[in-house]
């Protein structure tokens, strides 16, 4: 057996395709850039800047197998920067949302990529991994943070691991914010004022209270209002607490950091919440009852706490842009309230080409790729600049308040809101509204579990 | 003496050839033993390997790159856990009723269809069908089929004038949401294990009871069920170690703290909340290591109580 499979004739024809693979693979060009490389003969020849990027992307142009709309791929961004840099070539590792903070972990352990796309900056920052980019920006005369939204990079702040202040490690890359949507038709169905552009909870209690029955005009059943009692129920809740100018609790480094989670405010937020379950349909603590949100057949007047998403393509597409209208989330005396999010974009420390990952970082916040990650529907910008394109200005109504949420959330973001707290604090705001629990209780019992876990980290 | 020398080397030949053969065939057990190095490699690397290494991991502090030695402290920190403890009940609620349902429905749709004349393998086709299903899929649609207020379920509980539960928005009704999902998504493959045992019974049997003057009831239950005990054992064990090992569909209609409050997360859900969305590797070892223990106690009762032999 052994002596059939090599044979004399088979092991040279073995050997032969071996050398002739390796002749190929080792003159072969890589994606089709080294071409490039060779002939550019610019100021980064040779140079490759590996850059990470989580979400729905694709290299080459893509068609929506629904709509047949093409979507231009990251290759227009690929070739603008080899084109502004010349003798540079970018390499993209694409990955999806699923499991992205263990796989960022795998890859800047092993350095990986030079630029990482990264919301768990948080996590990261301290465990030594990440480039403080400070000298970069105080060296960069062309650069200046003030292209961003305001707070953006405020809120991306992170602790480094020597660090006793929050430092800059990331670039905002991707905006993100969180609002209040309502449904004008409904409004004027039950003859209520619109929502004003800072609502109370006080407001919205009455308001939604009011929306809540059957429908004068359609005669069908309304909700007063909306929201997720499961997975982001903690942000809803620390929102109203801090409309009462209350807060999470203080701190970052995880030795500094003591909660709240069982204050006046806290304990009045969630109460608040339980008298707004009333005015909502069943199923908010499971994601459910709000099917027909965005539809022509909507039945809900507010909902709250509720993000950028596909707002614009999802409003249009539906032929709702006379109905959907946005309200600013609770604010406190700073005018400061919600949850920061988004994603920055970062420096590997491993990187050993930190000068082109800098520029990179410099392209990716820059009017065209910005413009880019927009327009093809992939993220919200995170620079001022995206007020005055055309493809914004267009949507001015609904985008409008957007970027005015984007510069008015809670700072420092709730950087807590990846470990086990968040975890604790949103079973005990589900035990609450599933009667298993009072509101006292569940935010006591929040509060203890939080405690004790920081104390046995 | 000439035929002796011929006998010597007939012998010597024959000696010579058992040798060649036998290296042949180590050369060719040698061949197949290369074929399987592919397979055992992934199986060190992607097996072995992080069974070791979780278990050196559940006596660290980690966050998968930082580590200090924790002792048994994470072992402590899983035990006296109230969510732990609450993901064990859960499992354990859920597996016993999933197992107390699915193998006697089961069996009953099984002998029904094995005593249908005609269709047999059009039924086996229908029940199997949720067998084959993705269970994150099938999860997907039971959210909507158990929906407070649009789902079926609910809509036809109504109509016969019953009670309906808010199913997955309430502690009380999640798990059994979840037990109406784990049995319809099984009992296709009890039916189709119960069937082949109930055709491999010998129709002499039957036969030798219906001159003795067995009813149809007497038969089923003095040659069927007891035919049946290997089978029975069989899915016990496995259905058991299935549902201690629950993770997909609770993770798909309660995300990883098992919502609402935690009244679905089963132990795998608490290894997958503490280790990949907290980065509590060594905790969420830890309860890798108790929950295997628990899997392999229970295991051990199984085989005892069914008395099957490995």
């Amino acid at each position: 057996m052994f002596k059939m499979l090599f044979t004399k004739s088979s092991s040279l024809i073995l050997a032969l395709l071996i050398f002739i693979v390796s002749v190929l693979v080792g003159c072969s060009s890589d994606s089709g850039s080294s071409t490039d490389v060779e002939t550019a003969g610019g100021e980064w020849d040779g140079q490759i800047v590996k850059v990470q990027l989580i979400g729905d992307f694709s290299i080459e142009d893509s068609t929506d197998p629904i709509t047949g709309e093409k979507t231009a791929g990251l290759s227009i961004l690929k070739e603008e920067f080899e084109k502004q840099y010349q003798g540079a070539t970018v390499e993209f590792i694409l990955m999806p949302w699923e499991g992205y903070t263990e796989k960022t972990q795998a890859m800047l352990t092993s350095g990986e990529a030079d630029v990482y796309q990264m919301p768990g900056i948080a996590d990261f920052a301290p465990q030594g991994l990440l480039e403080p980019l400070q000298p970069y920006i105080e060296t960069d005369s062309e650069f200046s943070t003030d292209i961003f939204i305001d707070q953006q990079v405020e809120g991306w702040k992170a602790l480094g691991p020597d660090s006793n202040e929050l430092e800059i490690f990331g670039l905002p890359f991707f905006g993100d914010a969180r609002f209040i949507t309502y449904d004008k038709k409904l409004f004027d169905d039950w003859g209520v004022e619109y929502l004003s552009e800072y609502p109370t909870m006080e407001e919205v209690r009455e308001k939604a209270a009011k929306m809540t029955g059957i429908n004068p005009v359609t005669g069908e059943q309304n909700y007063g209002t909306w929201f997720r009692g499961d997975w982001s129920s903690a942000f809803t809740l620390l929102n109203a607490a801090e409309g009462l100018g209350g807060k999470w609790g203080s701190g970052f480094a995880w030795e500094d950091v003591s909660f709240e989670f069982n204050s006046p405010e806290m304990l009045e937020s969630l109460n608040w919440m339980l008298e707004m379950q009333k005015l909502a349909p069943e199923g908010i603590v499971s994601n459910q009852g709000n099917e027909k949100w965005m539809t022509k057949e909507n039945n809900i007047a507010i909902m709250l706490n509720t993000g950028p998403g596909e707002l614009v393509q999802q409003t249009y597409a539906q032929g709702l842009e006379d109905r959907i209208a946005i309200a600013q989330e609770f604010k406190n005396e700073e005018g400061k309230g919600g949850l920061f999010a988004g994603s920055p974009i970062t420096i590997g420390k491993s990187s050993e080409n930190k000068e082109l990952a800098w520029e990179w970082l410099k392209f990716a916040t820059s009017d065209f790729a910005q413009q880019y990650f927009y327009e093809t529907g992939a993220a919200f910008p995170s620079v001022k600049s995206a007020l005055e394109w055309e493809s914004v200005k267009k949507y001015e109504d609904l985008l409008g308040p957007v970027f005015k949420a984007m510069e008015t959330p809670y700072t420092p973001r709730y950087h807590w809101a990846a470990a086990q707290p968040r975890f604790i604090l949103t079973s005990e705001i589900e035990s609450a509204l599933t009667g298993k629990r009072s509101a006292k209780e569940a935010l006591d019992k929040a509060q203890k579990e939080s405690t004790e876990w920081l104390e046995s980290r | 003496m000439a035929k002796n020398h011929m006998e010597i080397n007939a012998n010597s030949d024959t000696i010579t050839g058992v040798k060649l053969t036998r290296l042949k065939n180590k050369r060719s057990q040698l061949v197949w033993y290369i074929f399987l190095i592919p397979s055992f490699l992934g199986i060190l690397l992607f097996m072995v390997y992080p069974i070791f290494e979780s278990l050196r991991l559940s006596f660290y502090q980690s966050n998968g790159t930082i580590e200090n030695f924790n002792g048994l402290n994470n072992f402590k920190t899983v035990l006296t856990s109230g969510p732990f403890w609450n993901s064990v009940w859960n499992t354990f609620y859920i597996g016993i009723f999933q197992i107390l349902i699915t193998i006697p429905l089961g069996f009953i749709f099984a002998t029904l269809i094995n005593s249908t004349p005609r269709g047999q393998s059009f039924f086996k086709v229908i029940y199997f069908l949720p067998n084959v299903t993705s269970i994150v899929a099938a999860a997907i649609i039971f959210a909507f089929v158990l929906h407070p207020e649009m789902g079926i379920v609910n809509y036809a509980l109504e109509a016969v004038g019953l009670p309906t539960p808010k199913w997955l928005a309430d502690p009380s009704t999640s798990k059994w949401a979840v037990i109406l999902l784990a049995v319809w998504h099984w009992i296709g493959f009890v039916i189709i294990i119960c069937l082949a045992n109930l055709q491999a019974i010998s129709p002499d049997m039957y036969e030798a009871a219906k001159i003795d003057g067995a009813s149809g009831i007497q038969q089923w239950l003095f040659i069927t069920i007891p035919n049946m005990a290997g089978t029975f054992a069989f899915l016990l064990i496995t259905g058991w170690i299935g549902a201690l090992q629950r993770f997909n569909e609770v993770y798909v209609l309660g995300g990883p703290n098992g919502s609402p409050a935690r009244s679905i997360q089963t132990m795998g859900a608490f290894i997958y909340e503490r280790g990949f969305t907290g980065f509590e590797f060594g905790v969420a070892s830890a309860a890798t290591y108790i929950m295997f223990m628990i899997i392999l106690v229970f295991t051990f009762l199984n085989l005892k109580i069914s008395k099957m032999k490995l």
